[in-house]
């Protein structure tokens, strides 16, 4: 995931693909642009980390960080009653 | 406080002991009495052999090569059971009043022991209802509050509403606000029976007319080991729409409630600490910075503290001597839920503090591992405790929305009316306590209620 500050007038895949340079296939483009900090226009997207390692110096980027995986805190148990 | 005080023999006692009598009362251990050490005349001097180090100069305490042990009169201590003030400045003045005596060897804690912890895979303590009981819904209820109309997300593996009724649940159902990743194949509300209808049947324990809102986060197709598994990226995608929801909300009606019953078992998923682009003790990492905003705009945000407890955590957890409780799970802007039976003794496997974004963590306990929803043969897991939580949460916000009650000040008061557990005050095991419904009711009756109730 790449943080970006941006104006909200910018907050769109399209807009962020020329502003950053990026190829369309290297960004997810169901993830989207999403807002995690609107009123600092904080914005994420998600991309190869290829990508990501060559856009970390673009002034639009905050940080490039990483998508570990998460899972349920479930019971570790047997079978369920019936 | 207890505790166990180890005195040096006295020529009472050894003369007693030489003559075989039994050992006197304490009394007759000590010149003069410690003030503010209460001694509990009910317990009998234990006398303690003294151990003799292996070889000189050796410390007799290190057991290893093997000490020899002595129970002769004029070596032996005695151990009696006293009692010492919570408060941290008496017990410092007591203890320093004691230890500085020649003849007490040491003053130690006297902890409360109780049977082994419940682990997983072990049978259910009790039912939901126990956990009703404990929890004091019916002072809730009877307060008004059983959660009606107030949104609960359920950010998991979705939920089966089907399931929820056949256990006898009836809560409402927002469609519209729910949401699943792409290429998941069910519906909101209609996903196979699993970890997500267990909490949302635990949510229904205090508020079972909340409105439930389905983030199937845990379902994502994205690449992941297990069929549980997700990538964070998907919450933050569940966290946006969450955002949106809230923000949407009138100010004087803003209530959302978020459970979150899941998080990280492996630190070998994350990039290592002090790497700019780590997510578990990094707060500038995109989830903890929307976990922020999300809680900032008004939503009340619980998250499990994990099953990774040093007692019997579970097989996944590898964490090995590092903290457990990480990334949002240990966000200073969310609810850290650990896990007690219905016996109030803590669960083996609830991860204990410090956290990593913020060391005062879990912030408070709630019950698990009790017979429920019959998804699992308990409703187990920090993974129980959180929407045991999160339920009480919804109950409350019924009457008091975020604009009377932030969400910061509603962590504060369920801390404030927790019942203590473990050490006085908070520690790192129960964090506050346990929630308790109960003793909520009274602290909340002083905080002006919303002007508009939702019409039933």
């Amino acid at each position: 995931m790449v943080t970006l500050r941006l104006d909200p007038s910018q907050a769109s895949l399209r807009q962020v693909l020329g502003l950053l340079d990026l190829a369309p296939e290297e960004v997810d483009p169901g993830f989207g642009v999403v807002a995690i900090n609107p009123a600092a226009h904080l914005y994420t997207i998600l991309v190869e980390e290829a990508a990501a390692n060559r856009i970390a110096g673009a002034p639009q980027v905050e940080g490039v960080f990483g998508n570990p995986r998460i899972e349920g805190f479930d019971p570790e148990e047997g079978e369920a009653p019936d | 406080m207890r505790v166990l005080v180890q005195f040096r023999t006295s020529s009472e006692v050894h003369a007693a002991t030489l003559r075989g009598e039994a050992l006197p009362s304490f009394a007759a251990t000590t010149e003069a009495p410690v003030p503010g050490l209460v001694i509990d005349p009910a317990f009998t001097p234990v006398q303690v052999p003294t151990p003799r180090a292996a070889e000189p100069g050796a410390s007799p305490y290190l057991y290893s090569p093997a000490v020899s042990f002595s129970l002769a009169p004029e070596e032996a201590t005695y151990l009696v059971r006293g009692a010492v003030p919570d408060d941290p400045e008496g017990q410092r003045a007591v203890l320093a009043e004691a230890t500085a005596r020649p003849e007490v060897v040491g003053v130690f804690a006297d902890p409360a022991i109780a049977t082994c912890l419940v682990c997983p895979g072990d049978p259910a303590v009790g039912t939901d209802q126990d956990v009703a009981d404990q929890l004091g819904v019916a002072a809730l209820a009877d307060a008004g509050m059983d959660g009606y109309r107030v949104p609960v997300a359920v950010v998991d593996t979705g939920v089966n509403l089907a399931h929820l009724k056949s256990k006898g649940r009836d809560p409402k159902f927002s469609a519209r606000r729910s949401w699943a990743p792409a290429g998941v194949a069910t519906r909101p509300g209609r996903h196979p029976v699993d970890h997500g209808t267990m909490c949302a049947y635990d949510i229904g324990i205090a508020a079972p007319k909340a409105t439930l809102v389905d983030h199937a986060v845990l379902l994502s197709s994205t690449p992941g080991e297990t069929a549980m598994s997700g990538l964070l990226s998907d919450a933050v995608l569940a966290f946006s729409r969450l955002l949106g929801i809230v923000s949407g909300m009138a100010a004087a009606r803003r209530a959302l409630v978020v459970n979150n019953s899941w998080g990280m078992f492996d630190p070998a998923w994350d990039f290592p600490v002090g790497h700019p682009g780590n997510y578990s003790d990094n707060p500038a990492h995109p989830f903890n910075v929307i976990v922020a905003s999300l809680e900032a705009a008004g939503a009340d945000i619980l998250f499990a503290a994990g099953n990774c407890g040093r007692d019997c955590p579970d097989g996944r957890c590898r964490f090995q001597s590092a903290r457990p409780i990480c990334g949002a799970n240990s966000h200073p802007s969310v609810l850290s839920v650990a896990g007690v039976d219905t016996g109030k003794r803590r669960v083996g496997y609830s991860s204990q503090g410090p956290g990593r974004l913020d060391p005062a963590k879990p912030d408070l306990s709630a019950y698990t591992h009790f017979r429920g929803s019959g998804v699992y043969p308990a409703d187990g897991g920090t993974s129980a405790a959180c929407p045991v939580a999160a339920g009480v949460v919804a109950a409350v916000r019924e009457q008091y929305p975020a604009s009377v009650l932030t969400p910061a000040e509603l962590r504060a008061l369920l801390a404030k009316t927790a019942e203590d557990l473990g050490g006085t005050g908070f520690d790192h095991d129960f964090g506050w306590g346990v929630i308790d419904g109960r003793a909520l009711v009274p602290a909340l009756a002083g905080i002006k209620r919303s002007r508009r109730p939702a019409p039933r």
